[in-house]
């Protein structure tokens, strides 16, 4: 696969995909597929994550404490690693999410029309 | 974590491919599509892997570990591209280790830049040595100042305890060591008390003298040491490795010396001061301080110092002197070649980059990123540059050494030369930039490849591109091996010029040295006259020697002894201003012995004593200036601050090279002869023993010698004969201000030669290799191995002759601009077309035979295994 055709997806920064899988976890504790189907389907499939880029994010994420993983079994009897929300990254999330807030808030004013 | 990241990767993927199979994809295309979303596995765990690791460190190592694995599997271009670079860079490692010991590291003194050296001037000379009563007023009267001392530079025999030797010797003020901030490994320095006429007769010993003659015990202070005859009880030991200017094995007060210098005002006898600024003051506030003063004593004592100034200076200028600016050219001449090492592995570099383009197309479609790509050869260009450095440092400390076998005389400070931490670091700093200079090109050509195109073509590649890079930079060697051939090539000049100057007197069959007449012969002026006249006679009664006498100064030697002079009795007003003549005192025989003319009159006789009238013989320049139509015989001529005469003009000898054979009008140039045994009793004493015995000889010294010596210590067993020199060496160091950046960039030349024409050949070498196939296809056509050789040689010269042309433009610039090496020629000039005719047509054909070699080779290409090479 060329490198190219990578770089058509939008490329999400590293700190909203650590955003959207703290929001997705918001609502339990889930394997590292379900996280990446969560997001698609939330979105609506606008936001088509390389899925792969889930996993540097999840340790990233495990190394701030953010989140911890814990061994369970999943829907259909597999093994699989369950990543779970911890208190500092509930806090980490509010926080997070009123700067995201902030942000597009901004972005949106600026690309308003000047109103009268 | 990352031991299950493998598995968690492979679980989720099954996961995404069912879900695909529940969507109703084929089983295949399911996990195809799984696939696809999923990414780029590498990089993925690279990323995971990544985020717990301090990054770069972890990278480095890895590409530390792949660049090693590089070199060993290329051994043949590591060997050549390593030593390349351990000579390049040792050489600059020896040559910055020379200049940052004499020029930039700072002296051994306590705050070193607040110490200056304060001369007295006047119209005629910008330095003169200091008055000793002046001094005494300066330092009475100076504020600037926080501490002054003087001191004199001498030589002393030592006669006890242990065998006599002669010593050099200082004598200095009492606070000389205090000024200087140094203390003293044990006892204390001179007080005031001491430092006067009459003080006891102490003295301070060198650490060296101090383990030589006292085993370094503790209880030597007390002792005695006998010097000139006279005991002097031992108060202080100076530290390891202590001096200034010379370094001294004894120091004794100044103020305990010959009152007639000390005394006299207008005596200007050797005496060196030297000053601490106070805090807060500026040299240039102390030099209009001291001006004041000294014009204050001109107005007090307008005998003694009318027109006299002061000039303040740094102690550090003083010290290193004029070799600073030849030490700078020397250190930019190496660097040339450290340039031309580069461009050779540069050269090497760009080779194997070609040679790995595929390999590089295949992992940058893999994936890799282009960034850690570059980074990776860079630190493979930095490892060879670290390995050259290490080797060269061994290199380095062989160069020290050679260099210091070049000229140990001139290099003021040499004690200081050494690889020491300042020269690692410069290696240090020196290796990275040499690493990420050659490293750059190759770097950004192979992480630009594209892999499409390089994966299609053979595994030759383009090499276009790296052809022009390629000539360009052995151009570029050329021009600069000229360079420096040429400069090697005006300096040889220079040296073989002054060789063939007539100095005005016989080079060969000349003899000189020293003897430390014994002192218990020299209680009077007159037992003094004997002794030397008794001494002189048993020398010229050895066998074997033709003539020999005394005189106070010898030619080239770099010493001075000019004074004021006038003629029949026109004493000039003010003493300073007065023109000036080099006086020689010598004996009747000395004209003889050194082979000088006597164009008029006669010379000096054993008649010639104190008792019968004085007489002078003057040499031509002076008759020229001051009798240009008149007889100077019969004339009278004066001459001296204390002055002599007026004395009867008798003869007229030739002029002699005193300052140097390239001798210019800047200097003094009138000369005078006065008769040793006609110099007044009050100065026997003190002018006797510095003379120096000339002798004339057509024996070889080393046969002589012994004889010399039986027939001294025969006249008395503690007098030591020393500064043993044939004429032959004594002009040979007159020029050695030249012959050291002779030699030096004589094998800077040598050595970028060497580089030069072995990257020319392996330049023409690889391109010849490149071209197989179109060679082939020519000899194919028709071409003979004649063609072939034009056609490879030709390339190769074309190089050559652009490179000549630039070199010899930038040579005509750099040696007429940079004035610390046209100062240094003789007898050339800085365009001399003979020196860059021959110099490029050597060069030329060096070039010539390197490319010959690779020629050769590619006129015996078969056509029909060259076609089939890819």
């Amino acid at each position: 696969m060329s490198t190219r055709e990578i770089g058509k997806r939008i490329e999400l920064l590293q700190g909203t995909l650590d955003l959207l899988i703290l929001q997705t976890l918001l609502l339990g504790p889930a394997h590292g597929h379900a996280i990446a189907k969560a997001i698609e389907f939330k979105s609506d499939d606008i936001l088509q994550v390389e899925q792969g880029s889930l996993y540097p994010a999840l340790h990233r994420l495990i190394k701030r404490r953010w989140i911890s993983v814990e061994k369970g079994v999943s829907e259909n009897n597999r093994r699989a690693k369950f990543y779970r929300l911890t208190p500092i990254g509930r806090r980490q999330l509010v926080i997070e999410t009123s700067k995201w807030d902030k942000l597009a808030g901004a972005i949106a004013r600026i690309l308003q029309p000047a109103s009268k | 974590m990352l031991e299950d990241l493998d598995q968690d990767i492979r679980d989720h993927l099954e996961r995404e491919t069912l879900d695909n199979i529940e969507r109703g994809m084929s089983p295949e295309a399911a996990r195809h599509a799984a696939v696809r979303k999923f990414g780029n596995v590498m990089r993925i765990q690279e990323d995971a892997r990544a985020v717990w690791t301090t990054v770069w460190l972890e990278q480095l190592l890895e590409d530390i570990r792949f660049g090693l694995r590089m070199l060993r599997k290329h051994p043949g271009f590591t060997i050549v591209a390593v030593l390349t670079l351990a000579l390049g860079i040792g050489a600059n490692s020896a040559m910055y280790s020379v200049v940052q010991g004499v020029v930039f590291a700072p002296l051994h003194y306590f705050q070193p830049d607040r110490l200056v050296m304060a001369w007295e001037n006047n119209p005629r000379f910008p330095r003169v040595f200091v008055s000793y009563p002046n001094f005494l007023d300066w330092q009475h009267t100076s504020r600037s100042f926080q501490q002054m001392a003087a001191f004199m530079e001498q030589g002393v025999d030592l006669t006890a305890p242990g065998s006599p030797e002669h010593l050099k010797a200082k004598k200095i003020s009492a606070g000389f060591f205090g000024t200087l901030g140094t203390g003293l490994s044990l006892g204390r320095e001179f007080s005031p008390e001491v430092d006067r006429r009459g003080g006891a007769p102490v003295a301070i010993i060198s650490n060296r003298l101090w383990r030589n003659r006292f085993n370094a015990g503790p209880g030597v202070l007390g002792e005695s040491v006998t010097l000139d005859g006279v005991d002097y009880s031992i108060v202080g030991i100076a530290p390891s490795g202590f001096r200034l200017e010379d370094d001294a094995d004894v120091y004794t007060p100044l103020g305990d010396g010959d009152p007639l210098v000390l005394n006299d005002r207008g005596a200007h006898d050797g005496i060196f001061s030297i000053a601490r600024l106070a805090s807060g003051v500026t040299i240039s506030q102390s030099q209009a301080e001291m001006s004041a003063i000294q014009n204050r004593l001109d107005q007090l004592y307008p005998d003694a110092n009318r027109d006299l100034g002061i000039y303040v200076q740094p102690l550090k200028e003083e010290v290193v002197g004029n070799v600073g600016g030849t030490l700078l050219l020397l250190l930019g001449a190496v660097g040339l070649v450290l340039l031309i090492a580069c461009a050779n592995v540069a050269n090497l570099l760009l080779a194997r980059s070609a040679a790995r383009k595929r390999e590089f197309a295949v992992r940058v479609a893999l994936g890799a990123n282009r960034i850690r790509l570059v980074r990776q050869l860079f630190t493979e260009s930095l490892l060879l540059s670290f390995s050259g450095a290490s080797l060269g440092l061994l290199t380095a400390i062989l160069g020290v050494r050679l260099v210091f076998a070049a000229a140990p005389e001139i290099l003021p400070r040499s004690e200081n030369i050494g690889i020491n931490s300042s020269v690692l670091l410069f290696t240090f700093g020196v290796s990275l930039a040499v690493g990420i200079l050659f490293g750059l090109a190759p770097a950004l050509k192979s992480s630009h490849a594209d892999p499409q195109t390089a994966l299609k073509e053979g595994s030759r590649g383009s090499t276009s591109a790296h052809h022009r890079t390629q000539s360009t930079l052995v151009i570029a060697q050329m021009a600069l091996t000229l360079l420096l051939l040429v400069g090697a090539g005006l300096l040889l000049q220079t040296i073989r010029h002054l060789w063939s100057v007539n100095p005005g007197f016989d080079t060969q069959h000349i003899v000189t040295f020293k003897v430390g007449v014994s002192h218990s012969l020299m209680k009077t002026a007159s037992s003094t006259k004997v002794a030397y006249q008794q001494l002189i006679e048993r020398i010229r009664q050895i066998p074997g020697v033709q003539a020999a006498d005394f005189t106070g100064l010898v030619p080239l030697t770099g010493q001075s002894g000019t004074m004021p002079f006038w003629i029949n009795s026109q004493k000039p007003a003010s003493l300073q201003g007065a023109p000036r003549v080099v006086m020689f005192l010598t004996g009747p025989d000395y004209l003889r012995a050194m082979g000088i003319p006597l164009l008029q009159g006669r010379f000096f006789t054993p008649q010639d004593t104190t008792r019968s009238p004085c007489v002078i013989v003057i040499d031509s320049v002076l008759a020229h200036n001051y009798f240009p139509h008149s007889d100077p015989l019969g004339q009278t001529l004066s001459a001296g601050f204390s002055p002599v005469g007026p004395c009867r003009i008798v003869g007229m000898v030739g002029h002699v090279k005193q300052w140097g054979l390239d001798d210019s009008n800047s200097n003094i140039q009138n000369q005078a002869y006065f008769p040793l045994y006609q110099d007044p009793d009050k100065w026997v004493m003190t002018n006797y023993p510095d003379t120096t015995i000339v002798l004339r000889t057509a024996l070889e010294t080393a046969t002589l010698m012994p004889s010399i010596k039986a027939a001294v210590y025969g006249a008395g067993s503690d007098q030591p004969v020393f500064a043993v020199q044939t004429m032959q060496q004594i002009v040979a160091d007159s020029m050695s201000s030249r012959r050291f950046p002779m030699i030096l960039l004589e094998a800077f030349a040598v050595l970028a030669l060497l580089l030069a024409s072995v990257g020319i050949y392996g330049v023409i070498s690889y391109s010849v290799t490149q071209r197989t196939n179109e060679i082939g296809i020519r000899v194919a056509l028709g071409a003979k191995k004649r063609n072939i050789l034009q056609l490879v040689v030709g390339q190769g010269l074309r190089m050559v002759l652009v490179g000549l042309a630039i070199g010899c433009v930038a040579a005509l610039i750099l040696t007429r601009l940079l004035s610390s090496f046209s100062h240094l020629l003789y007898g050339v000039s800085t365009n001399d077309p003979l020196t860059f005719v021959t110099i490029s047509l050597a060069l030329t054909m060096v070039a010539a035979l390197a490319c010959y070699l690779p020629a050769r080779r590619a006129s015996q290409i078969d056509p029909m295994v060259a076609l089939r090479y890819e």
